[in-house]
């Protein structure tokens, strides 16, 4: 035992001496927070790349779920936990950039991370009921005029919240806060089922969760936010509707330290994640649920995010959408 | 395709051994993860989850689809053994099911509960075979305000559970209420009763409220008085749960079923809520009324069935329309979604294999969960056996893993404590914990649903009478409510 514990010292001590200590980065299996439930967007997304990951870095992951309060209580564990490395988030465009615009008193910003990715973005569809009578931007516009027109959510603060807001905004509705009802709904499956049963007009989402629902006939895609138009989607783009602003409504899942996270732990992330999302497994099962696999290094990710963080903010004061309370 | 087809193709793929083997594995898993306290059904379909990946779609689906009616069964283990809940549905188990324990009639109680179950099980499966279609499209029917009147008619369930005081199971309720509003309000996002503190922006962990209500005042109570139950025979089981019990309470459990069923194939509300509502109604129409709270077999079989009857119906909502009716069933779709499966109307054309594969394998399911439940018995009813003193430490040791576990948190460790001194003070007063637990599973539905209901109709309270679906629970809840009134009066019952 003592010679156990001299032997430890006496690495650490050649380790601090050699200033390399991080160099062995990562000598012990790596926590990896996932800040939503089981089976959700996130979760699938992170238990995916994690096979590839686990092999790129050569130590176990240890994947946990710590859910709660649309992903602040995952991301407060991460927050305020050692920036070793060692404990890292799997950050989410709602509790990364939607919740810090929108809400006031959530207890972290977007500085207390350090972003060491992101590696998938999801593109947002709008869609109703077909048996609504709504069948383009156009028609939804036109009713929200006349009244009556209801958004569901999957919770104040969640990007279908914002979403819903954006998209009338950009297509000329003044104020949609008050010309259109936001009702919010106890998570995404919740959301969808709202329009389907009539409680909602129409909701704006990744289009993964809507999927199932379009190739089902149960919803209609009215627009899809990307350049490109969406597989599946038989519905314009927003730049096909002459709104290229709406771009900068997509999803996206990326992996987050702390802010004091070391530049090397960063700088090792990026080649894992080269090497991880370089898998042929990973990108095509990701791209058959609808996602883009669109690997950013540790600088663009927070460049992206900031810049995606801002629309939302300014967006949010312009409209007085912040929760205060 | 015709449904011959259909059915071979579906017989071709489950027609494996492995197919049923994982089912067979699921099965056994979800028992015993449910019979260990705080580990609950969902957690053990959470923690399978990541297996199925790199199985095939059907596969991957029958095992956790075997996790899950195992865990919804297994929960009643420990619910009559040691008066803990292992899955949040079987808290209805515990009225009944652990008197009979204590009164050393542990084997007739868990022999009842696994018959109950795989018979719920049973006509849940076929429900769900038969009127998949149906069901849902009634389920589409079900808006906030239909909603609001179904939960204001179920919080009548709190009368029923209350016991002897009607005063006390009201107090306990409001408790239940007052306790559930903690964490982000839904409509205004913003923070309520939660002192700063981001642990309590989710709201109190469900399991954490669970376990300490039930089973931390079992344990304070030990530790106060660790001698207080030496002389009492609790010595278990030989006794079986016999055929006269299964008839005597036939009825029950298949109302119990139905129950189950109807409440699965909403959207939105669970097992729990079914168990509780069978119960009640089990013990609303029995002739041994008096009985129920102090080990009414039949209590035990309604609990059992009404839970149970949700398992199979959950996958009606999910198959059928593409949306999961609980947290369990949000699981089980990212499967779908992994396996790049779409549910949906669609899927019964484009995947009629997997569909009719699926029915078999769950047609199947519920003769394994006699067989794998039966072993379980066998083994577990030996730890009514063990001498409390050497039980309760080992079930503290659990309640507190499985509550970290939940959410690795250890925040909700200690809320399960606080919870565990208020349901000893409960205790100590004699005041009922069941009510507690229902308002606290409604009440934020209650709320969110009325809301929402207002939102729609620009605060129009009119929205709450559309329909025909409003209108029948508004008068079941009347007529419940002047029958307990009535009941009340006329027996003398004291309120306090």
């Amino acid at each position: 035992m003592k010679l156990r514990t001299f032997g430890s010292v006496f690495a650490l001590g050649c380790g601090l001496a050699a200033g390399a200590a991080m160099a062995e980065y990562p000598e012990r299996p790596i926590n990896m927070i996932i800040p939503y439930g089981a089976g959700g967007a996130t979760d699938i997304s992170a238990r995916t790349i994690a096979e590839p990951l686990g092999e790129a870095v050569g130590s176990p992951l240890v994947m946990a779920n710590v859910t709660g309060a649309g992903g602040a209580t995952g991301s407060v564990a991460v927050q305020n936990a050692n920036a070793d490395g060692y404990t890292m988030l799997f950050a989410r465009v709602g509790s990364h950039s939607v919740n810090p615009a929108m809400k006031a008193t959530l207890p972290y910003t977007l500085d207390d991370f350090r972003f060491v990715t992101v590696y998938e973005i999801n593109p947002v569809a709008c869609a109703v009921r077909p048996d609504s009578g709504i069948e383009s931007m156009e028609d939804l516009i036109a009713q929200v005029g006349e009244g009556g027109v209801s958004y569901s959510s999957s919770g104040v603060g969640s990007l279908l919240h914002l979403a819903g807001a954006m998209v009338l905004k950009e297509f000329g509705i003044e104020n949609p806060l008050t010309e259109a009802t936001h009702i919010p709904q106890q998570g995404g499956g919740a959301a969808a089922t709202a329009v389907l049963n009539g409680t909602a007009t129409f909701l704006c989402t990744n289009s993964s969760a809507l999927a199932s629902f379009v190739a089902n006939d149960q919803l209609t895609p009215l627009m899809v936010t990307t350049e490109e138009p969406v597989v599946g989607f038989d519905a314009p783009t927003a730049n096909d509707l002459g709104k290229p602003v709406l771009n900068q409504l997509v999803g996206w899942t990326g992996i987050a330290g702390p802010d004091d996270l070391p530049d090397d732990v960063a700088a090792k992330w990026g080649d894992w994640m080269a090497t991880a999302t370089a898998d042929e497994d990973f990108r095509s099962s990701m791209e058959e649920r609808g996602s883009v696999i669109d690997l950013m290094d540790p600088e663009e990710a927070n460049a992206f995010i900031l810049e995606q963080y801002t629309t939302f903010r300014d967006l949010v004061d312009e409209l007085g959408m912040r929760i205060e309370g | 395709m015709s449904l011959l087809d259909s059915l071979a193709a579906g017989f071709a793929l489950v027609g494996n051994v492995e197919a049923f083997f994982m089912l067979f594995c699921g099965l056994i898993v979800g028992v015993v993860g449910g019979a260990i306290p705080g580990l609950s059904a969902t957690m053990a379909v959470a923690l399978t989850l990541p297996f199925t990946f790199a199985m095939t779609p059907i596969n991957g689906i029958l095992l956790l689809l075997g996790v899950y009616k195992g865990g919804i069964f297994g929960g009643s283990i420990p619910a009559i053994l040691i008066k803990t809940p292992g899955t949040p549905a079987s808290s209805a188990t515990i009225l009944d099911g652990h008197p009979l324990a204590e009164r050393g009639e542990a084997g007739r109680a868990l022999g009842m509960a696994l018959y109950a179950s795989c018979t719920a099980d049973a006509v849940s499966n076929l429900a769900l075979i038969l009127f998949a279609g149906w069901l849902a499209s009634f389920a589409l029917n079900f808006g906030p305000p239909e909603f609001f009147a179904l939960i204001l008619f179920s919080l009548t369930i709190i009368a029923g559970v209350s016991g002897e005081s009607l005063l006390r199971g009201a107090l306990s309720a409001l408790a239940g209420l007052l306790l559930a509003t903690v964490g982000l309000d839904l409509i205004y996002g913003t923070n309520r009763f939660t002192f700063g503190d981001p642990n309590m922006m989710g709201g109190l962990n469900f399991i954490a409220v669970l376990i300490g209500l039930f089973a931390i005042p079992e344990i304070i109570a030990m530790a106060w008085n660790p001698v207080a139950h030496l002389g009492k025979t609790r010595a278990l089981g030989k006794s079986r749960c016999s055929l006269a019990d299964y008839l005597g309470s036939f009825k029950s459990i298949i109302r119990g079923s139905m129950i189950g069923v109807f409440l699965g194939s909403i959207p939105g509300i669970g097992a729990a809520p079914s168990a509780f509502l069978s119960y009640s109604e089990a013990r609303r129409t029995s002739k041994n009324k008096a009985n129920f709270g102090k080990g009414e077999i039949e209590g035990v079989a309604a609990s059992e069935a009404g839970n149970n009857g949700v398992a199979g119906a959950t996958l009606i909502p999910l198959l059928a329309l593409g949306v999961p009716g609980d947290v369990i069933t949000a699981i089980i779709i990212g499967a779908f979604m992994v396996h790049g499966l779409q549910p949906g109307p669609m899927m019964f054309v484009l995947n009629a294999d997997i569909i009719y594969g699926l029915f078999i394998g769950l047609i199947v399911s519920s003769v394994f969960l006699l067989l794998v439940g039966s072993i379980a018995i066998r083994g577990f009813r030996f730890v009514a056996d063990v001498p409390k003193r050497i039980l309760m430490p080992g079930v503290l040791v659990l309640c507190i893993y499985g509550v970290f576990a939940v959410n690795n948190n250890i925040f909700d460790v200690g809320v399960m404590f606080v919870m565990g001194w208020l349901g000893y003070v409960m205790m100590r007063n004699r005041i009922p914990a069941a009510p507690f637990l229902i308002a606290f599973i409604l009440g934020p539905l209650l709320e969110d649903n009325f809301r929402q209901s207002m939102l729609m109709s620009g605060s129009d309270p009119l929205i709450l009478f559309r329909g025909p679906i409003t209108w029948t629970f508004w008068t079941l809840t009347a007529i419940t409510v002047v029958a307990i009134t009535r009941s009340t009066l006329r027996q003398k019952v004291p309120l306090s």
